[in-house]
């Protein structure tokens, strides 16, 4: 199954733990699986729309989804999805 | 609140003034105990934004990735991000917020003239639309 790394802020709402295995054949099943284990997650990633937030990306191992197939990119069992923020500011 | 130690304090604002006239940015890692975050590690990181830099910051994401397992690896968590405002105050801007995360907390060092002159940390909330003042201790304070 492939993992998922929670990051700290977010560890809360997943029984504490920092990796989370789920079931799906693609990223967005992925996800799916693990705000459905986490329901608390839901709304830390995904806005009312269902979208990811302007603030979240996904990262299979080290590819930004966004340049893969987005939530239909396939994952596997030895694969690694991180949830990296996005940030940025200025004055 | 969050408390930065005195080598993690050095190095960010080494940073800050080695960029100065433009923003710096980095990531802060340490351990979360209760509610008292503690900076222990700065990990200075490249302002990636492709425009004036003398007013804009951007981290990549896979810098911040990088930090994130940078702390795993250490035992310690990500826990905040920094960036300076150089000959300006260390309010969160507007831009700030607009692009921030409610998961952090955010460092700004005021830079004047080159030098460092103060800090506020900040906690932005999950729509983007307000960012409450954390407690904030470090060795210039
Ligand atoms: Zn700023």
């Amino acid at each position: 199954m492939p993992k998922i790394l929670i990051p700290t802020p977010l560890r809360q709402f997943a029984d504490k733990r920092d990796t989370v295995e789920v079931s799906g054949a693609t990223v967005g099943e992925a996800l799916a699986a693990l705000t459905t284990a986490h329901p608390d997650m839901k709304k830390n990633l995904f806005n009312d729309e269902g979208k990811l937030r302007s603030f979240v990306n996904v990262y299979l191992n080290d590819e930004d989804i966004r340049f893969l197939e987005k939530d239909k990119t396939a994952v596997g069992a030895g694969d690694t999805i991180s949830i990296v923020p996005s940030i940025a500011g200025g004055r | 609140m969050i408390k930065i130690e005195q080598e993690a304090w050095d190095l960010m604002v080494a940073h800050a003034r080695k960029t100065y006239p433009n923003e710096c940015c980095g990531a802060m890692l340490g351990p979360i105990d209760g509610g008292t975050k503690t900076v222990r590690v700065a990990l200075p990181l490249e302002n990636a934004y492709p425009g004036a830099q003398r007013e804009r910051y951007e981290l990549r994401p896979e810098d911040l990735l990088y930090a994130e397992r940078e702390a795993r690896k250490n035992g310690m968590d990500l826990i905040g991000i920094f960036h300076s405002h150089p000959d300006c105050d260390a309010y969160f801007s507007k831009t700030d917020l607009e692009n921030s995360c409610p998961w952090y907390s955010f460092v700004v060092l005021s830079i004047q003239k080159g030098q460092f002159h103060h800090a506020n940390s900040w906690l932005p909330n999950m729509e983007q639309t307000e960012a409450a003042q954390e407690e904030l201790e470090h060795p210039n304070a």
